[in-house]
């Protein structure tokens, strides 16, 4: 049940995103890229499952006691935090750019941005 | 970080011979070197910010150091008589499937070479053209920056790592794109910003999918599991489709049609310097990332793989999905020649007609990446591969010597329009030869190191008996040609305009062309050792097996009780 409703948002984020960047405002598109982004995240999150624990699986708790507990996949975890700190500074950038997109040309449509030569 | 314990080998080359008799365990510094190197030039040149002096010493010192530290590497680890030939540096000494490993051998040595002299020309150049309030502006910490991302690129030995440093040093070059700061070039570092997010979320994809069909990110232990799908209970099937979203997104790095479009745009916003080495590094990791994870991760993955193009008789069949990533990168490639080529003969400016030439010599290394991925003869695959590699090579010391050129001249005369100019081989000689030189190479005369590119593309053709591929390697030269000769007509013959009347011509940027030019002839005329090096690296890169064992000893010795408490 819980990978039918992951798979359905997933899908539902990655066509919202994908209608957003098709947009002819700058704003949306970067909107739809911030989107896909964490769509792609939550895609990684979901790859790792939770399994019983070994010393092999979470080295960190090897060392500290006999009782390894079940856990989620720590490995996608640290990915996932990774992809989203990147994505964040990428998204904040975007939209500086975006703003001074708007500032030189005077619009943030993109078919008014003129010829892209 | 600690140093992990050196590994069997290298206790034994230390014990045989005083040659490498260094303190037990510097190999594996060595391979962290480059990256500590840059990443404290980085820092450095950013706390000098108000003293642009000692900024611009910091970020050549830096520049000279990493290019030390990639000589040894070389020498110690590749090319000495009893080297390794591969070595491992495990980050914070977490054992190989869970820490991150660095690992080099001879393709990754290959392709820092290149970075390494392309970087110190473009450093050196860059202290010269850049006006007073660029130099405490941020200009020098980016560039180490962008050098960070692309050296990190070439060592890590862990997919998600290859992802991150592909940020790092996108981060870098996004900014150079807007770095001019006009209305178009805002534009340009846009779209490229919006690309490359789009990239970054399908790379993620495909990491992603790799971990959950392979359960490892770690390059050595997915070239182990897939070799081996039964043993360690995985299904390899998706594994051709994952490798088909890695692989857009590497040609979107290398600038393969049909991701291209973005380059001409990118290109001729960036200053030329930078140009010189977005076409002459960043595209480079690009074509590393494909044959790194084509050849040493997937090649031995056991998957049927099956395509057929309804209605054009076109069908790949094989049992590896390197039977589709020859497919298609035959198909990139061969488009690449053409847009890259037909697109740079109608180019108004210089800049335009290198972007675009870069294109078409992408290509021109694909092609013969994508003979070496369909063939099943161990030698022709190993010749495709050597023959990619001194090809690169060409590339980066040819364009990156042409773009340098533009951004002389166009310091020189405030224009790079082949309309404003003509004359300038007369106005300044070394320049103007400089500039021959860089352009026989693109074309491939001998002695030059574009001869033997062309010559190994061209050989590798002949044995994989493809006519179809031989009459499209002639097109694209005979293209390479026509715009190289335009070009140079345009700019350097003729009667001199008054730009060109009016120019002075800095003597060390000439100086840097000079020394590159020099770089040309040199490998061209002594290609023996360049070509043993490019052998090693594509022996390197087939070599699975060693790479596994290279990275996988960490693991054995770590289980035997070293590593950390």
């Amino acid at each position: 049940m819980t990978a039918i409703v992951l798979a359905a948002v997933i899908g539902a984020l990655f066509a919202l995103g994908t209608f957003l960047i098709l947009r002819r405002d700058l704003i949306r598109v970067v909107w739809g890229l911030a989107i896909i982004g964490q769509a792609a995240n939550v895609y990684l999150l979901a790859m790792g499952g939770i399994a019983p624990g070994t010393a092999d699986t979470v080295p960190v708790l090897a060392g500290h006691g006999e009782h390894v507990p079940e856990t989620a996949d720590p490995l996608v975890q640290a990915l996932v935090l990774t992809a989203i700190v990147i994505g964040f500074g990428m998204t904040a950038f975007a939209l500086v750019l975006s703003y001074r997109v708007y500032e030189e040309h005077d619009t943030l449509d993109v078919s008014e941005l003129g010829d892209r030569e | 970080m600690t140093t992990t314990l050196t590994t069997a080998t290298d206790l034994s080359t230390i014990a045989t011979t005083p040659l490498t008799a260094m303190p037990i365990g510097s190999e594996s510094q060595l391979v962290i070197a480059p990256m500590l190197i840059v990443l404290l030039a980085a820092v450095g040149s950013l706390l000098l910010g108000r003293r642009p002096w000692g900024r611009i010493g910091v970020s050549v010192a830096g520049g000279v150091a990493y290019a030390i530290a990639v000589a040894a590497i070389d020498w110690y680890i590749i090319l000495a008589p009893d080297a390794p030939g591969i070595a491992t540096y495990q980050v914070g000494d977490w054992p190989a499937p869970f820490g991150i490993t660095l690992v080099v051998d001879g393709l990754s040595a290959f392709m820092l070479t290149m970075v390494a002299i392309l970087g110190i020309a473009s450093l050196v150049f860059s202290t010269r053209v850049l006006p007073e309030i660029d130099r405490r502006s941020y200009y020098f910490p980016l560039f180490h920056f962008l050098a960070l991302g692309v050296t990190g690129a070439f060592l890590t030995g862990d997919l998600f790592n290859l992802f991150v440093w592909f940020e790092v040093m996108l981060m870098a070059s996004y900014i150079f794109v807007a770095y001019y700061g006009g209305p178009q070039h805002t534009r340009a570092a846009f779209w490229y910003v919006a690309l490359n997010l789009l990239a970054s979320a399908i790379f993620l994809l495909g990491v992603g999918g790799i971990y959950a069909t392979t359960g490892t990110l770690n390059m050595a232990e997915l070239a182990r599991r897939v070799a081996d799908p039964a043993a360690y209970g995985i299904d390899p099937g998706p594994i051709v489709g994952l490798l088909a979203m890695l692989l857009s997104v590497f040609a979107i790095k290398a600038g393969l049609v049909p991701f291209q479009f973005w380059i001409p745009t990118a290109y001729r916003s960036a200053p030329p310097q930078i140009a010189a080495l977005l076409a002459g590094a960043t595209k480079k990791v690009g074509i590393y990332a494909i044959i790194r994870l084509s050849f040493t991760v997937f090649a031995d993955a056991q998957v049927a793989v099956s395509l057929d193009v309804p209605g054009t008789g076109i069908a790949v069949a094989g049992d590896s999905p390197l039977a589709f990533v020859g497919a298609a990168l035959f198909v990139m490639a061969a488009a690449s020649i053409l847009v890259g080529g037909i697109g740079a003969v109608g180019r108004s400016s210089m800049e335009g007609v290198l972007a675009y030439s870069s294109i078409g010599q992408v290509g021109f290394i694909a092609i013969p990446v994508a003979i070496a991925a369909t063939t099943a003869n161990p030698t022709l695959r190993h010749v495709g591969i050597v023959a990619a590699l001194v090809y690169a090579l060409n590339h980066t010391l040819a364009k990156g010597l042409l773009f340098l050129a533009v951004g002389t001249v166009r310091s020189a005369t405030g224009t790079s329009r082949l309309a404003d100019l003509g004359g300038l081989a007369g106005r300044s000689p070394p320049l103007a030869i400089a500039f021959f030189v860089g352009s026989l190479a693109l074309v491939g005369i001998p002695p030059l190191s574009g001869f033997f590119g062309k010559f190994l593309v061209f050989d590798a053709a002949a044995r994989a008996e493809s006519t179809t591929v031989l009459v499209l390697l002639l097109v694209g030269s005979l293209l390479t040609i026509a715009y190289v000769t335009r070009t140079w007509n345009r700019s350097f013959w003729g009667v001199r305009t008054g730009p060109v009347e009016t120019a002075s011509v800095d003597a060390v940027q000439v100086g840097v062309l000079v020394v590159l030019a020099a770089a040309i002839v040199a490998v061209g005329a002594g290609f023996e050792p360049v070509y043993e090096f490019a052998d090693a690296a594509a022996t390197a890169a087939l070599d699975s097996e060693g790479y596994q064992e290279a990275v996988g000893e960490f693991v054995h010795e770590d289980e035997a009780g070293g590593g950390h408490e």
